[in-house]
């Protein structure tokens, strides 16, 4: 039962051409790792899943409901998906706490004191439940991030989409978010990462992807993906980066 | 040379000296001019203040006249009653919000070492003599500080500043608490009052002036009650440390609500004396509350029922629709407030009635502000009973200080509602707001003001009527709303798309968005722009005094300057310009150093 599902998904942006018919379906539980160079739509495909961006062909169907320009369904598909940003995104005039209780409170209408004790426990979860009254400016990057993992996961979406979110941090930062996106991939999380961390795809994807120029140009699994690429580009791409 | 000799080198004092002023010959130079060019100043400015030829007393006589112009004098205890709210809420702020800052016996004395160095030197580069002009056009020099009076301040003080130099590296373990030390200076400057006297006109039982003035108290008529309110701010500076002692929460919810709700109450209540008849109060105002109230119950009991969920926005629009309806017939004003009250209720209950405590609370929240905003309208709908010669209760400062409160009040949610509507994606609210924005900004506001006293009855429909002060405030509240309009969307611009990607991110709609995300955010980047819009505005309303109302400007100009009875102060402008320029320099420069730390205490959370 696949949860996510698109359709020969097109995007322009003026006259350049992002996407180039996307087909793609992830099931429940299914961690996908999309990679590829930069400009190649792969940050544009999962910004349409969530509408921060507009799709103009193609059709997107994500549990059970499909993205039209329907308010409705937006803010329904918008509630069930997660998304972690490159550049963390937080709230900066709000503490941790508050960054984080916020949507369950006013989206998701729940009390103060539960949206509250949910955060203490996510907090706990990525490793900084001690933050909880700081302000966002006052915690390093990697710290950044994890909260804004549990601000994700405080609307308890269905799906996770992860927008390259180690590029902005220093490399011994990158470990700490790493492991917190490992430990929610073992919890059975959907999730979808854009990311240049080629240790993560092998150890945690069940799927990895390159895109190339708006299209898709290869799927495979970790090992086949890393040892046995089909596609002349997949092999460029790795042995550049790797 | 002499900037590299021992003393400059190795003497901290020196070494400032040398790194500070004199670090090169241009700044060397720089130096001397400023120096030059402040001494100088300086002496001309005290020359003039001290010239025989002014008569300080016309600023000292009129002080009453300055305050409230011709407030009637058995009604003073309001006066005294308005004062005292804003100082009792001073003080329980400052017992409730100072986080127990203090400072140290020797940082005291560090700055009775500053304010002594300085009382040195300014005596010393006092002038001796100043020029008067005679009639005939020939200068007369006149002695102003004898030189018995000069070593009289300059001894003592200089001695103190000797002991303080030493006193101030005492390590006392002993801290003090910040609030209370500028507590027991504001009461060393109430008992000054008492003891500080200076030249007084006094008539006599006849009405006869007493000739020479008797030196009495600076403020003989007025120092009882300056005590008895700085006793009852005491008072409530100590229940402010023991509510906050005993951490009752809900007191920081209450005190900044009482500071935006004590002017409304002091105009529409205290300083008004409204006169206010038992049968409108039961026709009008109790049914009003009833109906109301029953609303909102309806309202918050049913925001998160399913079934009308569905009609929520035909429900909105019909309520947005009404309420128009209702603004424009000819209805009693409360029922038109209540109204756009109402129509916020039910914008905001499904966000916060979403749990039985959440309902419970806004209804709690529902019927204190229906009765609050029933209250004040009641009161600033009603006559005052007060007879005043000026046809108006509001004249000098209290008139200046109506305008810039209500100014501000007004201007800001116009200003806000103006800014998102200018970056609106509605094409007609954009345009009618931009439209507003741009008319209101292309015209000076003096010729708003003239619009104001002459034009504006004109445009209103026939039978609506208000007095000049409502429309000079009507004016205002659009005029000054238009800038605030402008710099609220700078800061809504200078927002990363980010901030507005993740709130579409975790699922909250375009007003959540807006008012839980954007807005605050945008509003703390402008604050330092906003404090001096409020100062602007606040300095501008002493233009009113053109289009006739008596406003402390107009009183120092031309009131005073005419005066021939009791005492003959005709003529005396100079005083009265110098006194209104300090006057003014005293409250602004005081509201931006307090908005300095409230810049400060928001600015937490920035990147």
């Amino acid at each position: 039962m696949s949860i996510i599902k698109t359709v020969d998904v097109k995007k322009w942006f003026g006259d350049f051409q992002a996407l180039k018919g996307i087909s793609m379906e992830v099931a429940e539980g299914e961690v996908l790792v999309i990679c590829g160079p930069s400009g190649s739509g792969k940050s544009t495909f999962i910004r349409c899943i969530n509408r921060l961006e507009q799709h103009q062909e193609g059709e997107i169907v994500v549990d059970g409901i499909e993205l039209t320009n329907d308010l409705k369904n937006i803010e329904a598909i918008r509630s069930e998906v997660g998304m972690v940003f490159q550049s963390f995104n937080l709230f900066p005039h709000l503490t941790v706490m508050q960054n984080i209780t916020l949507a369950p409170i006013w989206v998701r209408k729940k009390s103060r004191s539960e949206s509250e004790e949910k955060a203490m426990e996510l907090l706990e979860r990525v490793g900084i439940p001690e933050q909880a009254q700081k302000f966002p400016g006052q915690l390093s990057g990697g710290q950044q991030q994890r909260v804004a993992i549990a601000r994700a996961l405080a609307m308890e979406p269905k799906i996770m989409l992860f927008d390259e979110p180690t590029s902005a941090l220093d490399p011994e930062m990158i470990k700490e978010v790493l492991d917190a996106m490992k430990e929610l991939a073992e919890s059975g999380m959907t999730m979808i990462v854009v990311t240049h961390e080629m240790g993560f795809a092998k150890e945690v994807a069940d799927r990895v992807m390159l895109f190339d120029e708006g299209l898709m140009v290869e799927e495979n699994t970790p090992n086949e993906f890393f040892d046995n690429p089909k596609n002349d580009r997949t092999k460029l791409f790795l042995s550049q980066i790797l | 040379m002499i900037r590299d000799s021992k003393f400059f080198i190795e003497n901290p004092y020196g070494r400032w000296v040398r790194d500070n002023l004199f670090s090169s010959s241009s700044s060397a130079f720089l130096t001397f001019f400023a120096g030059f060019m402040v001494i100088y100043s300086y002496r001309g400015i005290v020359g003039f203040i001290l010239n025989p030829e002014r008569m300080w007393t016309s600023v000292t006589y009129n002080m009453k006249l300055y305050m409230i112009l011709a407030y009637p004098d058995e009604a003073m205890i309001r006066v005294w009653l308005s004062v005292g709210l804003a100082l009792i809420l001073g003080g329980l702020s400052i017992g409730f919000y100072n986080s127990g800052k203090t400072i140290s016996l020797g940082g005291i004395f560090q700055k009775l070492f500053t304010i002594s160095a300085v009382i040195a030197i300014l005596i010393a580069l006092a002038p001796t003599n100043t020029n008067v002009i005679q009639n005939d056009g020939s200068i007369e020099v006149v002695e102003i500080i004898p030189q018995d009076v000069r070593m009289l301040i300059l001894v003592p003080s200089l001695v103190l500043t000797l002991a303080f130099f030493f006193l101030r590296n005492v390590k006392i373990k002993n801290l003090f608490n910040t609030a209370k030390v500028n507590l027991t200076y504001f009461g060393l400057i109430i008992a000054s009052l008492y003891f500080i006297k200076i030249p007084t006109i006094s008539l006599d039982s006849s009405g006869e002036r007493i000739i020479p003035d008797p030196f009495l108290p600076i403020a003989s008529t007025t120092y009882i009650p300056w005590t008895i309110l700085y006793v009852g701010m005491l008072l409530f500076f100590f229940i402010g440390s023991l509510l906050k002692n005993r951490d009752i929460k809900i007191m920081a919810r209450l005190i900044p609500i009482s500071w935006f709700l004590c002017p409304l109450f002091i105009f529409s209540w205290i300083f008004k004396k409204p006169l206010v008849e038992l049968n409108t109060v039961f026709s009008a105002d109790i049914p009003s509350i009833l109906v109301f109230g029953v609303i909102g119950f309806l309202i918050i009991r049913f925001s998160d029922n399913e079934s009308v969920g569905v009609y929520r926005t035909p429900i909105n629009i019909g309520f947005l629709v009404l309420s128009i309806v209702v603004f424009l017939l000819p209805l009693v004003f409360i029922f038109k407030a209540t109204m756009v009250l109402l129509l916020l209720l039910l914008i905001v209950s499904p966000a916060i009635a979403t749990t039985k405590e959440g309902k419970r609370q806004l209804f709690i929240v529902w019927v204190v502000s229906l009765f609050v905003l029933t209250f004040l309208i009641r009161g600033a709908s009603s006559d005052t009973m007060l007879v005043t010669p000026t046809g108006s209760i509001f004249g000098g400062f209290s008139l200046t200080w109506l305008l810039a409160i209500f100014g501000t009040y007004a201007s800001f949610p116009l200003g806000l509602a103006l800014a998102l509507g200018r970056t609106s994606t509605l094409p007609v609210i954009r345009i009618i707001c931009t439209g507003i924005i741009e008319i209101v900004r292309s015209v000076p506001y003096i010729t708003w003001l003239f619009f104001a006293s002459v034009m504006l009855t004109v445009f209103l429909p026939a039978g609506v009527e208000f007095n000049l002060i409502i429309r000079v405030l009507i004016l205002t509240a659009f005029f000054s709303g238009a800038y605030f309009a402008e710099y609220i969307r700078g800061g809504l611009q200078s927002i990363p798309k980010g901030q507005y990607e993740a709130a579409n991110a975790i699922g909250m709609n375009p007003f959540q968005r807006i008012f839980l995300v954007i807005v605050p955010q945008a509003l703390r980047t402008i604050i330092p722009t906003l404090v001096g819009s409020v100062i602007t505005s606040f300095k501008d309303s002493s233009l009113v005094a053109i289009i006739g109302l008596f406003d402390i400007l107009r009183i120092g100009t031309s009131v005073i300057p005419a005066q021939s009875q009791p005492v003959v102060f005709i003529g005396r402008n100079l005083e009265q310009l110098v006194f209104l320029s300090f006057f003014f320099w005293v409250f602004t420069f005081v509201f931006s150093r307090r908005s300095m730390k409230f810049e400060k205490r928001l600015g937490l959370g920035e990147r």
